[in-house]
């Protein structure tokens, strides 16, 4: 089974900041991870390899530095990984990088070998939109399906649960086939040193740029990008003031509290019946 | 137990300025070197006042003026006593350039860069859960379920020495012998510190701070200015604090304390309007020479840096990378040698411990070796600065009538509830011991 795990290296939002006179994110200084919902889409890629045996190819579209974010996935046990990367592929929106990714996807069944499936994490914390696995399914032309927590093979086919709010659907799907794995499903393995140390000592990162994939210009970056963020709203942090309220009578506290929280005094004394008669 | 593929010469625990320093003269010297990091990449996990003394490190990096992430060169330190609002400075303005300020993140990453380019190999985000024995000798480093074997060990893990405890090469960590270093990052807009401090362009300042900005815990405050922001700290005595917290005498989150001192109506004025970027902690050393282990080496195995215990907090400077580098330019070439001399035996190892001693960094410990005991008694760090401050607000702040020099230290040290005898007996011993 060869399965091919898409992964985004952004900055850290924990560490990001808003600019409150543009509206735009700080990210000078801020360090990069891979992002966290992708962790689980990983580690569900390397499961079902553990599983089934094959192998799991890492990829990502990004600058060059996100090659430490690949070797993270490696040093959980990918077995190769590919960076695909070009000043041309700057400024996408997911259209574009979904085309560039299908395309990636498209080279490694050329050149390294048919691919069976391909994992997304369910969504990016810089940008949280999940169009990204649907769009390469629909570029790739194969079955998609979201929210997953977990995978195996049944007669051939991959039995696939999906997470609902108070449900799990089970589906068999026909591979090959795409499926974005729900966040925190599953607890990603830590980085082994063995891993690692092979990462460092045999370089398995394969780095294709525009040239390799011989895309269109016009359809990559920012000019294959119809998206047009038209305003950014910055909402203001709420200043937090610890306020301590304590009556003799609890009754005066819940009436006091409800006050905070409802202006509409019929509403707070309708509440405050059916709270304490 | 999985063993990885390649043995190598020398695994270095920990991407830290002494284990960078040890590396980066080994892999130089041909040695098959392996750096381990627990942290995501190197420098990641390091944090410190804000300031290094150059010459150590020239010794190993010539280029370092050049070429090291150098914020700006310290050419004013300055030491303060505080009680309440009231503040007493010394100035000193240097002739020459001896310490930097810097981030050291930045400088970790940039002395493991070396090392790298130097032949190195560095694995990051793995931690290493034990040293291996094997027939009494020390034969390299498991990490989870994988062992990775060497000639040689050096332990470069840094003031929390969880793998020589293991080993039983230290004891578990004795609360006095170590502070909490409490940092933050002040942000105070691009090319506004010389205004603000009144330095020469590109000029840099070191400010140590005594007195009750530690909440009466024996330590210290610390100003730092980087390139565009400024580090403030604290540094606060752990087991001090544990006996005042047990004693019911003290009942505040550091981060308070260390808030306290950023809204101090002293201080404050000279990062108005910015905005805190980072806040960090670690914990350091200040145990002096009670830190250091019983030995220095064992078969295949020497220790460096923070783990060897090589810091000192004399209270008016900090000495505790230009230790590490230098402990990790003597391990190096003491390994080299011991290759030399027909492997690295533990009596071909000892030459690191013996030129240790001979060096600078041991001469410096043993100098200042009562500091550390000195930095238990409160006295230093509440009364004394104390009764200076009595003392300048009687001089000072007299509406018609000052008076004599010997009737404000007599009526302040009343008021700290001091003898003059033990005032002299203080002072003499801190000569002493100076």
């Amino acid at each position: 089974m060869r399965i091919v795990v898409g992964i985004k290296w952004v900055p850290n939002t924990q560490a990001v900041r808003f600019d409150p006179k543009t509206g735009t994110l700080i990210r000078t200084g801020v360090p990069a991870i891979v992002n966290p919902h992708d962790l689980p889409a990983a580690e569900l890629a390397l499961r079902l390899r553990d599983e089934y045996g094959g192998e799991v190819i890492v990829l990502t579209m990004a600058p060059p530095p996100a090659v430490q974010g690949l070797e993270h996935i490696l040093g959980m046990g990918a077995d190769k990984a590919v960076l695909l990367t070009d000043r041309a592929f700057a400024g996408a929106d997911t259209l574009a990088t979904s085309y560039v990714i299908a395309e990636g996807i498209r080279k490694i069944e050329r050149e390294i070998g048919k691919v069976d499936l391909a994992v997304f994490g369910q969504e990016t914390i810089d940008s949280s939109t999940a169009h990204i696995g649907a769009q390469v399914a629909s570029w790739l032309g194969w079955p998609y399906i979201y929210y997953v927590k977990n995978a195996k093979m049944v007669n051939g086919a991959l039995r696939v649960e999906r997470q609902l709010e108070n449900a799990v659907e089970t589906f068999d799907v026909g591979l090959p086939a795409v499926v974005s794995v729900a966040m925190k499903a599953l607890k990603a393995r830590p980085v082994r040193l063995s891993h690692k140390l092979r990462v460092k000592l045999e370089k398995p990162i394969i780095v294709w740029s525009n040239k390799d994939l011989g895309l269109d210009p016009r359809c990559v970056g920012l000019k294959g990008s119809p998206t047009i963020v038209s305003k950014v709203t910055y909402l203001p942090e709420v200043p937090r003031r610890k306020i301590v309220y304590k009556p003799k009578d609890p009754r005066d506290a819940a009436r006091w509290i409800l006050a905070q929280l409802f202006q509409d005094e019929k509403t707070r004394e309708a509440l405050h019946k059916a709270l304490w008669g | 137990m999985d063993g990885v593929p390649g043995k190598f010469d020398v695994v270095v625990v920990g991407a830290g300025p002494a284990g960078s320093a040890a590396a980066y003269l080994l892999a130089k010297a041909g040695f098959k070197v392996l750096i381990l990091e627990r942290g995501r990449g190197a420098g990641s996990k390091e944090l410190f006042g804000g300031k290094v003394y150059a010459p150590p490190l020239r010794d190993v990096w010539p280029g370092l003026d050049k070429e090291a992430p150098i914020h700006r060169w310290v050419t004013r330190e300055r030491i303060s006593f505080v009680r309440g609002s009231r503040v007493a400075t010394i100035e000193y303005s240097l002739g020459r350039r001896v310490g930097f300020t810097t981030y050291l993140p930045e400088l970790a990453k940039w002395m493991s860069d070396k090392a790298v380019e130097a032949g190195a190999v560095l694995v990051d985000e793995v931690r290493v859960d034990e040293i291996v024995v094997r027939d009494g000798r020390i034969v390299g480093v498991r990490s989870g379920p994988d062992t990775v074997e060497a000639d040689v060990v050096v332990d470069a893990e840094g003031v929390n020495r969880l793998l020589l405890e293991r080993l039983g090469l230290v004891e578990r960590l004795n609360p006095s012998y170590v502070a909490l270093g409490v940092k933050e990052v002040l942000n105070v807009g691009k090319g506004t510190i010389e205004e603000r401090f009144a330095l020469p362009k590109g000029e840099g300042l070191a400010w140590m701070v005594a007195g009750d900005v530690t909440a009466g815990i024996p330590g210290g405050g610390f100003i730092y200015t980087m390139k565009d922001t400024i580090a403030i700290g604290l540094v606060l005595h752990i087991g001090k604090a544990m006996e005042k917290a047990e004693a019911g005498q003290i009942n505040k989150h550091v981060s308070r304390i260390l808030e306290e001192f950023r809204l101090h109506p002293y201080f404050k004025q000279f990062w108005k309007d910015a905005d805190v970027m980072e806040y960090g902690a670690h914990m350091t050393i200040e145990g002096g020479l009670r830190m250091v282990p019983k030995r220095l080496y064992a078969p295949g195995l020497v220790i460096v840096g923070d783990a060897a215990g090589l810091l000192l907090n004399t209270g008016y400077t900090v000495r505790g990378v230009d230790f590490a580098v230098a402990s990790g330019r003597i391990a190096a070439e003491a390994i080299i040698e011991a290759f030399n001399r027909g492997g690295p035996t533990e009596e071909n190892l000892r030459l690191y411990e013996e030129r240790l001693k001979e060096s600078f960094v041991w001469r410096e410990l043993v100098r200042h070796r009562w500091i550390g005991r000195g930095m238990e008694d409160e006295c230093y760090f509440t009364s004394m600065p104390g009764v200076l401050i009595r003392i300048l607000e009687k001089l000072y702040e007299a509406d018609y009538e000052e008076p004599t020099l010997i009737d404000a230290l007599l009526e302040s040290l009343a008021e700290e509830d001091i003898s003059l005898t033990k005032l002299i007996m203080k002072l003499g011993s801190v000569v002493s011991k100076l």
